[in-house]
């Protein structure tokens, strides 16, 4: 069978159907987002607490979804994983960014895909995050120049788990499929040593 | 579990997400995306006051051409429309603030400034946020993505009880 997808890199469609379909997407992301309960951030921040895991529950469920999905079209031939966008792997800026952005995230109560939703509810501390967050992004275009060695240290490439650990596809997804489960074992044991401590 | 009414099973509301995100890399080959956005309305919007902005070591990869005309621009604008679509039907367009009992607005609204500005930081440092890296990178079995994931829960569980008295429900 003929790889097709996706439509747009392989050139089944063009650049302005691929912009009108990004609304559409955006459309159904908004939807899903805002039912999922990301429209608040009395639903987010609990997380940081293990008092409400509806943000880890959603994330692994929709995470092995995907993978799942993507890698059943890979076996069918339809899809080139190659021209997935996967961005690059910088592994001490990733951390240090990714350490940032829980501080961020368990201070704000946001992220900026939800702040949207939130935003678009009527929250005014979406609003002010959203604020914050181009006000944050034109200091770093500021100060680029001072850190852009260390941003761009330890790039190990467009690095996936088969790459890393050896396999295929099906290997990623397996070890995808354990680290899921096991971060929801480790939450709901969390949740539950939080609960018996009975704190109201 | 009354309090979230109307709102849906998070299991449920995951697969349906991972639905949308399969479908999103199947039309554009990228997932969701949400921070690389507002770099590049920020950029726009910096370069109308400041021409030399083109010259930015960061920001003159945006400035291209018109910074606006991107795909995940467009799609965040969806993500609002959607979201203003979906709580309007649910009857919850409300202006408010979300924060605990008791907690002060201007202390939340201070907080929530604060915070998005290490988050436009973080994003920038990670290539992306809770959607375009943990989300579609997870999804994609990228190893950063879990990087990123795992210092970033890590961060948050390590901080939160510093930020306990602006949450409901988590005394």
């Amino acid at each position: 069978m003929e790889t097709l997808y996706p439509l747009f890199t392989t050139g089944a469609i063009n650049g302005n159907e691929n912009f009108f379909w990004a609304l559409i997407i955006g459309i159904v992301f908004g939807l899903i987002l805002e039912r999922a309960g990301f429209g608040t951030s009395n639903h987010i921040a609990p997380v940081f607490f293990f008092r409400n895991l509806r943000v880890s529950q959603i994330m692994v469920s929709a995470i092995l979804t995907c993978a799942t999905l993507l890698t059943i079209a890979v076996y069918n031939g339809i899809l080139d994983f190659n021209q997935i966008f996967i961005p690059t792997t910088y592994i001490w800026p990733y951390l240090v960014g990714g350490a940032l952005f829980g501080l961020g995230m368990v201070m704000s109560g946001w992220c900026p895909g939800t702040a949207v939703v939130g935003f678009a509810t009527g929250k005014l501390d979406a609003a002010v995050f959203l604020l914050g967050v181009m006000f944050g992004m034109s200091v770093y275009f500021d100060n680029f120049d001072k850190i852009a060695d260390f941003a761009n240290s330890s790039n190990a490439g467009r690095l996936t788990i088969d790459k890393l650990v050896g396999g295929d596809i099906y290997t990623a997804l397996i070890i995808t499929v354990f680290i899921g489960i096991g971060l929801s074992i480790f939450m709901n044991v969390m949740k539950s040593i939080r609960d018996n401590k009975g704190e109201n | 579990m009354n309090k979230q009414k109307g709102y849906w099973n998070p299991i449920f509301a995951g697969i349906i997400l991972g639905i949308a995100l399969f479908g999103s890399f199947m039309i554009a080959g990228q997932g969701m995306g949400a921070s690389g956005a507002f770099a590049r309305i920020t950029a726009e919007l910096s370069f109308l006051y400041d021409g030399s902005l083109v010259d930015n070591a960061y920001a003159a990869k945006y400035l291209k051409g018109n910074a606006l005309s991107n795909w995940t621009v467009i799609e965040v604008f969806g993500i609002f429309l959607g979201g203003y679509i979906s709580a309007a039907l649910a009857g919850r367009i409300k202006q408010s603030i979300d924060r605990g009992e008791d907690y002060p607005a201007f202390k939340r609204l201070f907080w929530a400034f604060v915070g998005g500005i290490i988050i436009a930081v973080a994003t920038r440092l990670a290539r992306g946020c809770t959607s375009g890296q943990a989300l579609d990178g997870a999804a994609t079995f990228s190893v950063g993505a879990w990087i990123f994931m795992l210092a970033a829960f890590g961060s948050g569980f390590f901080f939160a009880n510093f930020f306990k008295k602006q949450w409901k429900g988590v005394n």
